[in-house]
């Protein structure tokens, strides 16, 4: 009796992204685009309570990895994150940024830095230890990117390691914590209908059901 | 269910090829069809059994909640979600709505999502690429239907965000008719259009409908725009199936027909509107609830105005005289250029204390703008604005004139301000919460004090939820309440602050009769408590129902008529995200080439931290701007704020690196030495430099044409990169989504909250992302192949841009490694 009203509802159907999840992930990602943009203006003020030790400066850098996290809470399909965070730093690129052309790179890496846990569970699990672990993951690989790749910053071993791991905490709060607060309480509202995230506000914080009940 | 192996590319219209041929329209049929969404308790259809004739005009009407927009999309083949339940069979000419791609055009309500992209001529182009019709045919079919819906006269290159809300709708419309489809489908389509707009997009419809020979199905709460130009009209029973399917004309003469749909909600032609005279009110309780029509128990509806000593004083609650209004604040910032250029000025007006007051006027005179200013949410930019004894109250003598410089919770116990869109003033989890929270916000102006004990609050927010039939729902999230409830909620939530002026902007679009008589009533026992209404409107009937006096603005305006919206949208001051495009040398030159000569750069500035490959750049591209057309003085204003960045570079690398060379200065816990400084200003340089070229690259390139490169180019998926495009165009929507949300929350008696601005920001957001996505794949997006309206090739020309890119790139490393400061930061 029960038949999908769309053709193919195959299993890996699931995993495919649908228009409305592509359109609701960009928008996240433009939106998130502009407060990096607001917030890369910003951040030359607010980097100025940072002037006594600036390797501490990484404390906000929370800042630039929330979409990443963002988007695999709301969209639970392979890619999101680095996707939404790729995004969302090519739009601050267009809008103007101080990194240039830099910001795609590491909207790469910090991106990669919470897909890989999120893929490590599978894409099936999005509690708020796996959030605030793919958001740390995310200021890991920020960081990194940072001291090493791109190397914007040539600070001290202390400061280079004080620096890196201020991203990974601020990534776990600002860029994992909070997405995930966010994403329940956007399931609450009812506007994730079309999404798999649309219960989201239903799951237990840590884990239980990992996905709706009914029948696949 | 069976379905055809056809792939949906091969099924679309475009396989003849036939170019001009009238399309023939679609026979529907539906055969027990069910749908349930996921999580719902009852099915929105159940057992439908359904026959469209061919070229049949059908008005779908029903209660809200009926099922009929999901009829709709369930026809546009856009219902798919994991999780809901489906049975039985709805076919289009025999084929499965999902394979008919192109057959089938949905127009939804809101006529910001139903534009996709910035330039009209390739929002209507889309859908004929998703279709994958052959890139020659589509100029042809572009023009053919930008002519049908009367948008011929404007260039291809036009801006779709300047257009009206009716020219949206009708370049929407034009964009459906390009996939010639055999089926019309519009989901109220006028619902937020004033009466002009609202006849234009009617014209076009019953125009095409007949041109083409399509089916047509058209959902609308008032029938009387549409009912004569249709053949039938189906009625739907709630949770069920078809209740009736009568000749359009019946709605005319069948008393009983008649009846049961004024009890639906409906707006039957000819009928008194609901509430014009008290007493005659229709049933007030939502169908499948149990009904108390007229019963309106008027000892719960006391007075929720605060008692003020007032006076009786006739003098003025508010006046403005020579007022000067525009949305944005009317100081200069260092970004703006110009100041803005008020939409209104010299506005006199009047409110005196227990009136009701509509501003009147035509789309764009300033109506809404104009009310902000009066609700002290914007700053008068010229004239005066003065608050009156009655209006400031017993203990706000000392209270400023002017309403903009009053505290926030000062605002919301003097003026409630009511938003066009309910979900706006949102700010909390549940209904009760959201009553409860106006209540407490009241001050005794000028203290910390509250104005209402918690006793007090308690008992306004159980009465409220009384008058308002929410008392059910109290515990519900205001976001999940159906559209009239989130009406009555929004008026409640600016009453429970006690108010003595109500202010409401186009309170009654989109709403249905029932939701229509409660707002009237609501407003008249306001009036008759001694309240001030004051509401901006298109809605005539409104008007009268209050027996509200008008204030004309197309009497009034400053702006001579004619000009079209004298309220240019501009949401950043960058030069990016205009539909046009920049004419500079590099401004014509291609995205990809573009790209590449900045990547060139970008990776010789990264590879190296050192001041000479840095100060190459930086030359080269002060160098450049002549080519870019940008002049000096607009450069430096977009720069200088990361040359501050840089500075800060400096700062942190000086005095937190590894100390080297000579110590220049001890601050006890860390030094700068030469060696740190030096490593500083090389960083703090190519900081500069490397934000330098993608400033001038940026400023000259068209998100549109970067996309189609991308996409055809460089090969990305195009389902991606488009979606990513259309999202951009939502930018400016979301910038005004964040000043009324700001609006809002003032309104409401807080003071700035960014985080629960951000989480109302993307709710809207949310919500136009899903509208759009049905927009865009009822236009045959996301289906199969597509092809490209405009093919993006790599020319001469753009081999020299890259070629420029690369000798810039090499001259830096070259210069570096001759001066001998170049040094791999790769290597440690």
């Amino acid at each position: 009796m029960n038949t999908s009203a769309s053709g193919p509802a195959t299993s890996a159907f699931r995993q495919r992204w649908t228009v409305s999840d592509i359109v609701v992930a960009s928008t996240l990602a433009v939106a998130s685009g502009v407060i990096f943009w607001g917030w890369n203006l910003s951040y030359h003020a607010v980097s100025t309570l940072f002037t006594a030790y600036p390797p501490a400066a990484s404390l906000v850098a929370g800042m630039w990895l929330f979409p990443a996290v963002l988007g695999a809470v709301i969209i639970r399909k392979p890619g999101a994150a680095i996707y939404c965070e790729m995004v969302a730093a090519a739009v601050s690129a267009l809008l103007g940024s101080q990194w240039g052309l830099g910001v795609l790179l590491s909207g790469f890496v910090q991106g990669l830095g919470a897909e890989l846990i999120i893929l490590a569970f599978l894409y099936r699990r999005f509690t708020v230890d796996v959030a605030i672990l793919a958001g740390a993951s995310a200021g890991l690989m920020g960081g990194i990117n940072e001291n090493f790749i791109a190397a914007y910053y040539q600070y001290s071993a202390v400061g280079t390691a004080v620096h890196i791991g201020g991203f990974a905490v601020s990534g776990a709060i600002i860029a994992g914590l909070l997405p995930w607060l966010a994403a329940r309480g956007l399931a609450a509202t009812g506007v994730l209908g079309p999404l798999k995230s649309r219960r989201a506000h239903q799951e237990s914080a840590l884990g239980g059901r990992v996905r709706g009940t009914s029948p696949a | 269910m069976k379905r055809t192996t056809t792939p949906p590319e091969l099924s679309a219209p475009t396989a003849g090829g036939t170019a001009g041929a009238a399309t023939a329209g679609v026979r529907v049929r539906a055969q027990c069809f069910s749908y349930q969404h996921a999580d719902r308790e009852r099915p929105a259809l159940a057992g439908l059994d359904l026959e469209l004739a061919p070229g049949e005009k059908v008005l779908l009407a029903g209660a809200s909640g009926a099922g009929k927009s999901t009829l709709l999309h369930a026809l546009a083949g856009v219902l798919h979600h994991d999780d809901a339940a489906s049975s039985g069979s709805l076919l289009l000419d025999g084929r499965h709505p999902a394979e008919a791609r192109g057959r089938a055009g949905l127009m939804q309500q809101d006529p910001e999502s139903q534009v996709v992209l910035a330039r009209i001529g390739d929002d209507v182009a889309f859908s004929c690429e998703n279709l994958a019709v052959p890139a020659e045919e589509i100029p042809q079919r572009v023009k053919a239907a930008l002519t049908a819906v009367g948008l011929d006269h404007l260039p291809l290159d036009h801006p779709s965000s300047q257009l009206s809300g009716g020219q949206k709708q009708r370049l929407a419309l034009a964009g459906i008719l390009a996939m010639r489809p055999g089926l019309l489908l519009l989901d109220e389509p006028t619902a937020n259009l004033d009466p002009e707009g609202t006849l234009q997009v009617r014209d076009a419809v019953v125009a095409a409908a007949a041109e083409t020979g399509a089916t047509l199905v058209v959902v609308e709460h008032r029938l009387e725009t549409w009912v004569e130009h249709m053949d039938t009209l189906l009625v739907l029973e709630p949770g069920g199936g078809l209740r009736h399917r009568v000749p359009a004309w019946a709605v005319n003469d069948d008393a009983a027909l008649r009846q049961e749909l004024v009890e639906a909600g409906l707006w039957v032609p000819r009928q008194r509107p609901p509430g014009s005279s008290s007493g005659q009110f229709p049933p007030l309780s939502a169908p499948g609830r149990t009904s108390q029509a007229g019963k309106i128990d008027h000892s719960t509806s006391v007075s929720l105005t605060a008692t003020r000593s007032g006076g009786q004083s006739s003098a003025a609650l508010l006046t403005g005289s020579g007022l000067a209004v525009h949305r944005k604040p009317p100081r200069r910032s260092w970004r703006s250029g110009e100041p803005a250029q008020p939409t209104l000025s010299g506005v006199n007006i009047s409110l005196s204390p227990g009136s009701a007051l509509g501003i009147t006027g035509r789309n764009g005179a300033g109506k809404s703008t104009l009310m902000l200013t009066l609700a002290g949410l914007l700053a008068p930019h010229g004239g005066t604005l003065t608050a009156g004894r009655g209006l400031k109250g017993e203990h706000g003598a000392e209270l400023p004139d002017s309403p903009f410089e009053w505290r926030s919770a000062d605002l919301t116990s003097r003026i409630g301000t009511v938003f066009q869109e309910p979900e706006h003033q949102f700010v909390r989890n549940t209904v009760a919460d959201e009553l409860r929270l106006s209540a407490e916000q009241a001050r005794v102006p000028g203290t910390r004090q509250p104005l209402f004990s918690e006793q007090e609050v308690a008992q306004r927010v159980a009465k409220l939820l009384e008058r308002l039939r929410l008392t059910h729902l109290a515990q519900a999230n205001p976001f999940t309440l159906s559209g009239g409830e989130k009406r009555r909620l929004s008026v409640g939530t600016a009453l429970a602050a006690g108010p003595e002026v109500l202010m409401l902007d186009e309170p009654t679009f989109g709403q249905d009769a029932h939701t229509f008589s409660e707002l009237i009533s609501l407003l008249r026992e306001h009036l008759d408590s001694g309240g001030t209404v004051l509401a901006v409107t298109h809605d005539a009937d409104f008007l009268e129902a209050l027996g509200a006096e008008r204030y004309d603005l197309s009497a009034e305006t400053s702006a001579p008529p004619g000009t079209q919206q004298p309220e240019q949208k501009h949401p950043t001051s960058t030069p990016l995200l205009s539909a046009v495009r920049d004419t500079s040398w590099l401004g014509r030159r291609g995205p990809l080439a573009k790209l590449l000569a900045l990547l060139f750069i970008t990776f010789a500035l990264i590879a190296t931290i050192d001041p000479v490959s840095a100060a190459v750049v930086a030359v080269a591209c002060f160098a450049l701007l002549p080519v870019a057309n940008i002049r000096l003085v607009t450069f430096l204003r977009r720069i200088w704020i990361f040359a501050a960045a840089a500075l800060m570079a400096v700062w942190g690398a000086a005095i937190a690196a590894e100390e080297s060379g000579r110590v220049l200065l001890d601050l006890g816990v860390t030094t700068i030495s030469t060696g740190s400084l030096e490593l500083g200003l090389s960083l703090g340089a190519r900081a500069f430099a490397i934000v330098l070229p993608s400033v001038l690259i940026f400023s000259t390139t068209d998100p549109t044409d970067l996309a189609d490169s991308l996409a055809q180019q460089v090969k990305l998926p195009a389902r991606f990169v488009l979606g990513a495009l259309a999202a951009m165009r939502l930018l400016g929507l979301m910038a005004e989504h964040w000043t009324t949300l700001g609006h809002a929350r003032r309104a409401r008696g807080l003071g700035s909250r960014f985080l629960s601005q951000a989480f109302g920001l993307l709710v809207q957001a949310i919500r136009m992302a899903t509208r759009l996505a049905v927009t865009m794949e009822s236009r045959g997006f996301g289906a199969g192949p597509r092809t490209w309206a405009r093919r993006a090739s790599f020319t001469r020309a753009d081999w020299l841009v890259a070629l420029a890119g690369f000798l810039i790139a090499a001259t830096a490393t070259a210069a570096a490694l001759a001066a001998g400061t170049w040094n791999l930061v790769w290597q440690s």
